[in-house]
């Protein structure tokens, strides 16, 4: 019996002390069939029949306990060796990561797209026209016919008498009413190039972009159209803005607004932006005028609707804090990587 | 339109307003006020008299005075050279602010100064209003005996106590640069009684005229001539001296002031001409003069046929409607004389000044268009005017060509029409209160209202709407409703080529290149150097440069010359792109530009490095259409015969969707970029018209194998000329429909392998849909292959 206990305590202490490699030359030495523990068993003979299985029972015990040593020290080990490995792999966090090299949509073409998207959202389509452009779908259609003083509102880019680059995206609007005459309602949006013959500084430029809006219905008013640009302000804007209407004079809409929306820098407080106003002028607007309806061919008795026009690079200057128009045409990818996202 | 303050309140009582109140006012009712110009400033201003004044014991300029003003006598030390005893003058207390600053006590080179003798300059008086002879041009203002010692009302007496509007006027109000309209407006604005003066038909007296007056042009469809055998020539009245001063206008005489007057006051720009200048009692309007003429400027103006000109005896004496003649004008000793008053054409006047660049007062008015009214009304002031202040007399009758196309008419509208396009519950009372406030006549019935326009409204008030655009204006319309339409629903959504150019942004600036604008106007340069040009460029009949002559036929210089800025401001690496419209002669087509340079990706952490070249575009170009919904099947690419001239003739291809060129691509030639001073630069420029009017494949669920496939490498020896494009084909042709995939993966030339040829290893991979593959069978057919390759190149395995 004395021989069980001191091979337990043998055993333990050498599994206590062993290292990887010895525990598995243990687990042979102990508990393989010909390990010290089975060998044990060769008293059985000398036993009396009630002492056997009592020894039996001792044996089995101390195999399960060393087997267990052995498993609890083995678990030690191998999670020992696991930490041992990580540390090795200890990183500098600290360094660069890898980031992928993406570009960035032109601010303009991220506004154009912000206005698709709101007014697609409302169910508007979006319609193009050509740039170079007839007299008759850029002035006539748009109630401004030659010698009209409105013509010298815009000093336009002829290219023979009767051809143009477009100096206003009213001009796709005249072929949408035309086009669409017959199939009542409309709801578009119309963005694209202008031209017109200004010298280029900071807030002017030959060329800009512009997106006008036109909707033809029945019993279209004035508060649809403030409805519906109240909207655009607040999706592009502040979710707090507010508009206001003042009185203006465009050829092709009866009666004509200018639309301020609260200054998106001060809230309406008054700041530099705003030169102190509150607000700040976004657009311009209107009731189409019965004379362009007529002259597409749509019965201005039955059918009224409203017309808007922003400038897209307005509204990227004023959303983004660009100061010099011309940023926006030298395309310095110094410039235009401030537009990620 | 300059709108004097102070004239104005002779008109309507506005004497309860603030500037800023009325500024609001009329900018709520849609006049933007550009500058609010005060004639003069300055506080604590009182009249003085210098009692004494000698020189500056330590100076060679200044003056040490003592000056009365009534209370007390100051000590002030002034420079002016004019400063001397006896002279009344504006002295600015202590503690007085001036345009400059505050006055404050001080000592001038130990002499004590109480104050400032001041010249109206001084006060903010512009120079060019100050009257000619004006002592402030040189020193201080002296004062004559209106004014007394103690006297405050300085600035009102000397008339420069005014505030002028500098008022921006829609081009439908043309009305509006006449001051009895302007007055009008105002009095609607800011709900005011206007009283104007009296006039109507005080030209209607006179003897029979043989003046012979006639247009041989049907852009002077109306002339009146009246002759005035007397007047006297003088000073006009001090009252209008101010006026014009106020509106920037010179004053001359009473009866050059006189006619200025009835221009601002009228919008009729008139013309006075001495009779005697015109013994042929005669003037004909023409529009066939050629050649050149010398105006009341001194300059010499060459006219074009189609100018108005004002003749007398075949001979011009005025360019019409812009600037009179120096032979016929009014001198000092002009004792009778001619005034005109006519409609000329407004497109024509705009045309003549606009060429000849002579912007004046009368041509600004004529191109805006007149009142059809006016010219009578004109010619009766100016009338009244003469009488009352040169003495005129012995008038003859007035001579008119041609009559005012104008007939008075009515416009209806109805309460219901307006609230219906407003969105707003006018009631008839607030409706016809802004008729009122117009000083329009009407009448209104249960649900219309009939109005009487006026003749100098005729221009902007024709139809319905134009009234519910006067009631929109001067009511308050900041409590509109905001509502939307209410419609049938419509969808929206973009169209093929609105989806397609956001796929290709997406795609192109994940591959991390940028998205720019660029002008579409270019020089003659570009245009003789583009790529793929539809046909002839369209030309600027009036650039505004050389540079932007041209609308732009192809991308390629654009995008060359947006890269060349990048690389001059120390950018690195940099890819861009450009999707626009091009434009030819008649045609216009949507394409797609990208440049690289550099590498396209360069990232030190990785050690990653992608150089921008033939193959990184190509690969692109594929991602792209394969985005698009154009699989490589139906694109076929061919080498390069199109434009050799811009694209390295030997790394360039063409793409072409059936018999369609799609695109361009490689490298551009060095000898094209070098001019850019730019070299290894990649560039394709894609007709993404031709995308837009082929169909895109639709999307199908890839089917998967449920078989292992299994993968045989290659390597052989051949040609050097022989393409990977063929290699590959071959191979497909060989394997059939069991070749799943197959692909070079290197290329070499160099040590060991002979000159004139290369090596090329290749990866197949076969599989079969509907069974598993045995060895023997890949072996088979991996055979088949290998020997169709080594006949067909004439190849050696390695």
């Amino acid at each position: 019996m004395l021989d069980l206990e001191l091979l337990k305590n043998e055993a333990l202490k050498a599994i206590s002390e062993a290292d990887s490699r010895t525990l598995e030359e243990l687990r042979i030495e102990y508990l393989s069939k010909k390990g010290k523990i089975q060998g044990l068993m060769a008293q059985m003979r000398e036993l009396s029949a009630e002492e056997k299985p009592k020894f039996g029972q001792m044996v089995n015990d101390l195999k399960n306990a060393v087997s267990a040593a052995i498993d609890e020290k083995k678990e030690k080990l191998d999670k020992e060796l696991l930490n041992e490995r990580l540390k090795a792999e200890k990183i500098d966090i600290t360094l660069d990561g890898y980031v992928p090299k993406t570009g960035t949509m032109h601010p303009l073409t991220l506004v154009q797209k912000e206005l698709e998207d709101v007014f697609i959202g409302m169910g508007y389509n979006v319609a193009e026209g050509p740039e170079v452009e007839t007299d008759l779908y850029n002035f006539t259609r748009a109630n401004t016919p030659e010698g009209h003083p409105a013509r010298d509102m815009q000093d336009t880019f002829y290219v023979d008498p009767t051809h143009l680059l477009r100096s206003q995206t009213t001009a796709i609007q005249m072929r949408v009413l035309e086009k669409e005459a017959g199939n009542l309602p409309i709801k578009v949006i119309c963005p694209g190039k202008v031209y017109r013959r200004d010298d280029d500084d900071a807030t002017h430029s030959h060329q800009f972009m512009q997106c006008e809006g036109l909707v033809i219905g029945e019993s279209i008013t004035v508060a649809d159209l403030k409805g519906t640009l109240e909207l655009m302000i607040r999706e592009l804007f502040s979710k707090e803005a507010h508009i206001r209407f003042r009185p203006s004079y465009f050829p092709f809409t009866e009666p004509s607004f200018e639309v301020d929306m609260t200054c998106h820098i001060c809230g309406g407080k008054g700041c530099p932006t705003c030169k102190g106003t509150g607000w700040i002028e976004i657009l311009g607007s209107g009731m189409v005028h019965p004379n362009v309806l007529e002259m597409a061919g749509i019965d201005s008795k039955k059918y009224t609707g409203f017309a808007f026009g922003a400038g897209i690079e307005r509204i990227a200057m004023l959303k983004y804090g660009i100061t010099d128009i011309r940023d926006l045409y030298t395309n310095d990818i110094r410039f235009l990587e401030g537009f990620k996202r | 339109m300059k709108l004097s303050l102070k004239w104005l309140s002779s008109f309507m009582d506005i004497s309860d307003l603030s500037v800023e109140q009325i500024v609001d006012q009329m900018v709520k009712c849609g006049f933007e006020v550009e500058e609010i110009i005060r004639l003069s400033q300055g506080s604590d201003l009182i009249v003085g008299k210098v009692i004494e004044c000698r020189n500056h014991p330590d100076s060679d300029h200044l003056h040490v005075t003592k000056v009365d003003i009534g209370s007390q006598v100051l000590d002030i030390v002034c420079g002016a050279p004019n400063c001397r005893e006896g002279l009344k003058v504006i002295v600015a207390q202590v503690g007085a602010k001036l345009p400059g600053g505050e006055i404050k006590a001080s000592t001038i080179r130990g002499q004590a100064s109480n104050g400032m003798l001041c010249s109206l300059k001084e006060l903010g008086v512009d120079e060019n209003l100050l009257p000619e002879d004006s002592c402030s041009h040189n020193g201080i203002e002296e004062l004559d005996d209106r004014f007394e010692i103690g006297d405050t009302d300085i600035l009102n007496k000397l008339g420069y106590d005014d505030t002028i509007l500098d008022v921006s006027v829609y081009a439908n109000r043309p009305d509006c640069l006449s001051m009895f309209a302007m007055a009008k407006e105002m009095g609607a604005i800011l709900d005011r009684k206007v009283t104007l003066p009296e006039y109507k038909g005080k030209a209607n007296i006179g003897e029979k005229s043989s003046f012979k007056l006639t247009s041989e042009s049907e852009n002077c469809p109306h002339f009146l001539a009246k002759v005035v055998n007397h007047v006297e020539i003088k000073e006009s009245p001090e009252w209008m001296k101010q006026h014009l001063r106020a509106n920037g206008v010179k004053c001359i005489n009473n009866l050059v002031d006189i006619s200025n007057y009835v221009m601002l006051e009228t919008g009729q720009p008139l013309h006075f001409y001495d009779l005697r200048s015109n013994p042929a009692m005669e003037i004909t309007v023409r529009d066939d003069f050629d050649g050149t003429y010398t105006a009341l400027d001194g300059v010499e103006y060459k006219i074009e046929k189609g100018d108005l000109m004002i003749t007398s005896e075949g001979k011009p004496i005025g360019i019409a409607g812009i600037m009179g003649g120096d032979n016929t004008k009014i001198l000092d000793d002009t004792s009778s004389l001619i005034i005109e008053a006519a409609l000329f054409d407004h497109a024509q006047i705009r045309r003549t000044a606009n060429r000849l660049g002579l912007q004046t007062e009368a041509a600004a008015r004529f191109s805006k268009g007149l009142e059809p009214l006016s010219q009578n009304k004109a010619v009766d002031r100016a009338a009244q005017l003469l009488i009352e202040l040169a003495d005129a007399r012995d008038f003859e009758e007035t001579v008119e060509y041609g009559k005012p196309d104008y007939q008075p008419y009515q416009i209806r509208e109805s309460l219901s029409h307006l609230n219906a396009l407003i969105g707003k519950n006018y009631t008839m009372e607030e409706a016809t209160d802004v008729l009122r406030r117009l000083d329009f006549t009407y009448t209104c019935d249960q649900n219309d209202f009939y109005v009487d326009i006026p003749s100098y409204r005729s221009v902007d008030l024709k139809i319905p709407e134009d009234i519910d655009e006067e009631i929109v204006r001067l009511t308050d319309f900041d409590d509109l409703e905001s509502t939307l339409p209410l419609m049938p629903q419509t969808i929206g959504k973009l169209s093929r080529m609105q989806s397609m150019r956001r796929i290709i942004r997406d795609t192109l600036t994940n591959h991390g290149m940028y998205d720019t604008v660029n002008y579409t106007l270019v020089s003659d340069k570009y245009i003789n150097d583009a790529v793929l040009p539809k046909g002839e460029a369209v030309e600027l009949v009036s650039p505004l440069s050389d540079s932007r002559r041209y609308v732009r036929t192809s991308l390629m210089n654009s995008l060359l010359e947006a890269l060349s800025y990048n690389l001059a401001h120390y950018n690195e690496n940099v890819s861009l792109f450009e999707i626009s419209k091009v434009y030819a002669k008649d045609i216009e087509e949507e394409r797609l530009g990208i440049i690289m340079q550099g590498n396209l990706i360069e990232n030190k952490v990785k050690h990653l490095t992608v150089t921008s070249d033939f193959y990184v575009m190509k690969g692109i170009l594929m991602q792209i259409l394969s985005m698009l919904g154009f699989e490589m099947g139906r694109i076929t690419l061919k080498e390069n015969d199109l434009d050799t001239v811009h694209f390295h003739p030997y790394q360039s291809a063409v793409l072409y969707l059936g018999n369609e060129v799609l695109c361009i691509f490689g490298k551009l030639h060095p000898n094209y970029t070098k001019t850019f001073k730019l070299d290894d630069v990649c560039y394709a420029e894609m007709m993404l018209s031709v995308l837009e009017e082929a169909n895109p494949a639709k999307v199908k669920a890839p089917v998967l194998s449920r078989y292992p496939s299994v993968s045989r490498d290659i390597s052989l020896l051949l040609n050097e000329d022989i393409k990977a494009g063929d290699i590959l084909a071959e191979i497909r042709k060989a394997g059939g429909k069991l070749v799943k995939k197959a692909e070079v993966f290197d290329i070499y030339q160099g040590e060991h392998i002979d000159a004139g040829f290369k090596s090329v290893s290749l990866n197949i991979v076969y599989e079969d849909k509907d069974k598993t593959l045995k060895t023997e069978e890949v072996n088979e057919i991996h055979d088949r292959v290998l020997n169709q390759l080594l006949s067909h190149f004439k190849a050696i395995q390695r």
